[in-house]
């Protein structure tokens, strides 16, 4: 998807006058073409790296706000080159602090906003606004204004257009300034989510004015300390408000393909009798995993018992109705590559024992690639029944990943997610004391 | 312990659409269809939790009931279903309406109107409306004119309709109903049904087609040597009688549901996968299509009529002794047909189409024979070396099967069929929605990739023309030929592909 452009410079207004503005944009003699009916997005889009890239000139500006191959590709090789530990993400706070060291208070066009993915633009949104805090401290916010009509596949007689708000300064004053006008610009009757496209760890005040606003929240819990990711989850379970993980949605592939796995019915039995399950992570951050992990126990019933922690892994008991215990355990796995996202499933492993004689037994395996799986079948695996799948994570970009979430829900958590949720924050308090 | 029933991980990870706020109105709600189909369609969906709480189910039809005695009779009809989820169906009943309607006449109409300004602003259905045609073919234009007139089909995206099958009795008059219809909404609004399309299974004949590499380059006249579709059914004109002795056959089920079976299973890839790019490859193979010999149609066609059968236990009657059915009928229970595609992909390649009451069993399937091997290097444990065969199971033990050769096992070197199976039940485990589910769910959600588009019906109707004008004006030269209940048909259909060396499968 290429990023679509504004048809208009977007123009650059009084913070006070941008709500006026944006009024008098839609009073028109045309009366049908009175914007789109469908929502406001928000986003916090710090793009650090990408600012940190750009002031470095180890990318060419100006800051667009998409993680870019060109970024992803030159983050990586700094991780590789500098010594940093190849595990890390690009996405780290690690990699940020390495890179703090050589800035520069310089300027640099910065164009967040004014582009987005055309994933997103083809849905519509009624208004877009983006926060952008800028790396460079600046006391004063500036505000831009642009309309917008994405042009489509379809044959539709009229385009369906929309408005879009950039709020661009440092962070103290994006939060002193800039969600002042927040109330203002937001529509009645319509829907208004918060894509929080950055670490859940900064700028507590601003992500907290909107939890508390009733927007409907995308978080990425990838991109934070798993404390503070689950309490936002927690809390947002525990005052029914919408919330929304993409490192929960970039499980789906896992989850479905382990579904897949007992769809037919001659397999259903082995769930009874699961014994052990291990789950390989890249990265340290075990969020993902834990899910997948309080995904599986919530639906076949299983109550947590204990936990243990080791420098490389945590485990998990669990214990089924019948009192029969059942081992998990998640594992950081040294990388020679630096992910994406902190802390994603490469591998899981689940063994189900129905007798003594190991070739009865059964042992499902997926890997993110055959030589994960292969690593999973060492220890006399092949021996029982195997069962293996390859689960490709391949890379989907943010955008793509929060316009399937506008387009295919309502905003509300997924009941599966909120299951899990309750049960991670379970287990986690109980790891919390080893932290 | 886990229920040998369900997948409990999968519980929840179906991510299906969800209906927006709508009030469905169905007419002919004190009909067959409304009990049978459509309310468990509308309750199932419920179950599955894809109904919005801002929404109604309006029931119209000329009985003088009110809406407490309308779901009464509903629960009365739906009592297997309803039990074990009768806290489910008092709420569902919620949503239940009724409206004493005669769409004759102008005054109910506009009481109706009324009434479904009342029940939008009671259940917060924001305008949204989608009328169900489950009325007498005869009333589907001036239906549609009452609609219109009313004022109720106006805006094009906040109305639709539904209309059942049949869509006209021949060309001519399903262009004139389309005239008329399309006169009264736009062609996006009108969604004409044919519940195979709903049908898990002959959705799956896209995907098998579409999202294997295996498949299509060898889906063409190149590798295959026949096609044959059959619909068979174990019972007879039951209650029917009056409906099926005006339309017969080949208008119940040839004209819609097998030839729709043929669209999808010959139609070209399209572009992408959405409704028009869809619509516009199934309308362009039915207009390719012809019947085998269009100057004598009936080298082509054969139709039959059951007589009495069945065994010592069970005797079944012959069609002209059921209740309701002229004793000299002439209406076929029984049609085969040949058709020809004249496109790149199909040049020269037989289909063959049967469908009929009263056969040995109850099913749906299509089966593709792929051409012989051009040399025979084996000998055969029976005679001939059999050609390879998909066949698609559409009903019942919904799956596929691929026939192919193997080495029989001992020291000599015959070759002989073997059989490898998908099964929907053994794959999912899960018994997949009626048609009525999906499609009644997809018109809610204006999604009209499996309904059928003006030009793709009367594609359809043209197709068979030479034979409805044959059967109206000389039947004699497409005489009506005598099978014993629950036997494949009249001896005659054996012979349409026999003269070409093809034989029916017997499932």
């Amino acid at each position: 998807m290429k990023p679509q452009l504004t048809l208009q410079s977007p123009l650059e207004l009084p913070h006070q006058e941008i709500s006026n503005y944006l009024n008098q944009l839609w009073i028109s003699e045309d009366e049908d073409n009175s914007g789109a009916n469908t929502f406001t997005l928000m986003i916090w889009q710090p793009a650090w790296l990408e600012q940190y890239l750009v002031q470095l000139g180890l990318i060419d500006g100006p800051i667009i706000g998409t993680l870019s191959p060109e970024i992803i590709k030159v983050a990586k090789n700094l991780i590789l080159e500098k010594g940093i530990s190849r595990t890390t993400s690009i996405n780290s706070q690690e990699l940020l602090t390495f890179l703090k060291g050589g800035i520069k208070n310089k300027d640099y066009e910065d164009f967040r906003g004014q582009f987005f993915e055309s994933s997103i633009s083809t849905l519509n949104p009624r208004r877009l606004i983006t926060l952008a805090p800028t790396l460079n401290k600046e006391s004063e916010i500036k505000t831009f204004v642009s309309a917008y009509c994405p042009l489509s596949d379809n044959n539709m007689s009229q385009p369906i257009c929309g408005d879009l708000v950039v709020i661009r300064g440092d962070s103290n004053s994006i939060n002193e300034k800039g969600l002042k006008i927040i109330n203002e610009l937001s529509i009645k009757d319509l829907p208004s989510w918060l894509w929080w496209n950055g670490s859940l760890d900064e700028s507590p005040e601003i992500f907290d004015f909107f939890t508390k606003h009733g927007t409907r929240l995308i978080i990425d819990t990838a991109n934070g300390s798993p404390k503070r990711c689950l309490e936002i989850l927690n809390q947002s379970i525990n005052l029914n408000k919408d919330i929304n993980d993409l490192n929960w949605v970039r499980l789906k592939s896992w989850r479905e393909s382990l579904a897949m796995i007992f769809d037919p019915p001659s397999r259903r039995a082995v769930l009874d009798h699961i014994t052990e399950i291990d789950i390989d992570i890249s990265g340290s951050n075990p969020l993902q995993a834990l899910f997948l992990i309080s995904w599986i126990s919530d639906k076949l019933d299983w109550g947590f018992a204990k936990i243990d922690k080791d420098e490389e892994f945590i485990k998990i008991e669990f214990k089924r109705n019948n009192g029969e215990k059942i081992v998990t355990s998640i594992n950081s796995l040294p990388l020679g590559n630096p992910s994406i996202h902190s802390g994603q499933v490469i591998g899981l492993r689940l063994i189900s024992k129905i007798s003594e004689v190991q070739k009865n037994n059964t042992c499902v395996i997926l890997g993110c690639e055959s030589v994960e799986c292969m690593r999973l079948e060492a220890g006399g695996m092949a021996d029982m029944q195997l069962i293996e799948q390859v689960v490709p994570n391949t890379f989907s970009s943010s955008e793509s990943d929060v316009s399937k979430l506008l387009g295919s829900s309502r905003g509300n958590t997924s009941p599966l997610f909120e299951n899990a949720i309750k049960i991670a924050v379970q287990i986690f308090n109980s790891l919390d004391k080893y932290l | 312990m886990t229920s040998a029933l369900s997948n409990p991980l999968r519980l929840g990870l179906r991510q299906e659409r969800v209906i927006p706020p709508q009030c469905l109105i169905i007419f002919g709600a004190s009909g067959d269809l409304t009990h049978r189909k459509l309310i468990p369609a509308l309750f199932e969906l419920y179950l599955q939790r894809r109904i919005p709480s801002e929404f109604a189910i309006v029931g119209c039809a000329r009985r003088p009931w009110t809406d407490k005695e309308f779901k009464e009779k509903m629960k009365a009809k739906l009592v297997d279903q309803i039990s074990g989820n009768e806290k489910e169906w008092e709420n569902f009943a919620n949503y239940l309406f009724y409206e004493s309607v005669d769409l004759q006449q102008n005054e109910h109409v506009v009481r109706l109107a009324k009434r479904l300004n009342e029940i939008d602003k009671l259940q917060a259905t924001h305008g949204n409306k989608t009328f169900y045609l489950s009325v007498s073919p005869n009333f589907y234009g001036s239906g549609c004119k009452a609609l219109k007139d009313a004022g109720l089909i106006d805006d094009p995206k906040k109305s639709r309709v539904v209309i059942e099958k049949p869509f006209g009795r021949d060309y001519s008059s399903a262009k004139k109903l389309n005239r008329i219809v399309q006169s009264c909404a736009d062609e996006s609004q009108i969604y004409r049904i044919d519940h195979y399309l709903g049908k898990e299974t002959v959705q799956n004949i896209l995907v098998m087609r579409f999202a294997n590499t295996i498949f299509e380059p060898i889906w063409n006249r190149n590798y295959i040597s026949n096609v044959q579709i059959t619909s068979s059914e174990t019972v007879g004109v039951e209650d029917r009688a009056g409906y099926y002795e005006s339309s017969g056959a080949l208008r119940d089920m040839l004209q819609n549901h097998l030839t729709q079976m043929l669209a999808v299973t010959a139609m070209e890839p399209p572009g992408k996968f959405e409704p028009e790019a869809i619509r516009n490859e199934k309308a362009k193979v039915l207009q390719a299509s012809k019947l085998a010999d269009e100057i004598e149609p009936w080298n082509c066609c054969i139709r039959g009529q059951y007589t009495e059968g069945g065994n010592s236990l069970k005797r079944l009657k012959g069609y002209r002794d059921e209740d309701g059915v002229n004793l000299n009928s002439t209406t076929e229970t029984y049609i085969a047909t040949k058709v020809f595609i004249d496109n790149w992909r199909w040049q020269g390649v037989p289909f063959y189409l049967r469908t009929g009451k009263r056969l040995p069993k109850r099913l749906g399937e299509i089966v593709l024979t792929f051409k012989d091997v051009p040399v025979h290097l084996f000998e055969s444990t029976i005679i001939n070396p059999s050609p390879n065969q998909l066949i698609l199971r559409i009903q019942p033990n919904e799956g596929a099967t691929f026939k192919f050769e193997v080495k029989s096992p001992g020291s000599g070197m015959k070759a002989r069929p073997v059989e490898m199976e998908f099964s929907y039940d053994e794959s999912f485990g899960e018994p997949s929605d009626e048609g009525y589910v999906r499609l009644l769910a997809d018109a809610m959600l204006s999604d009209p990739t499996l309904f059928t588009r003006s030009d793709e019906v009367e594609a359809a109707w043209k197709l068979y023309t030479p034979l409805i004008e044959l059967m109206e004006n000389s039947p004699w030269k497409l005489p009506i030929h005598k099978y014993e209940s629950m036997t494949w048909g009249p001896p005659e259909s054996d012979q349409l592909l026999s003269q070409d060396n093809i034989f029916w499968r017997r499932p």
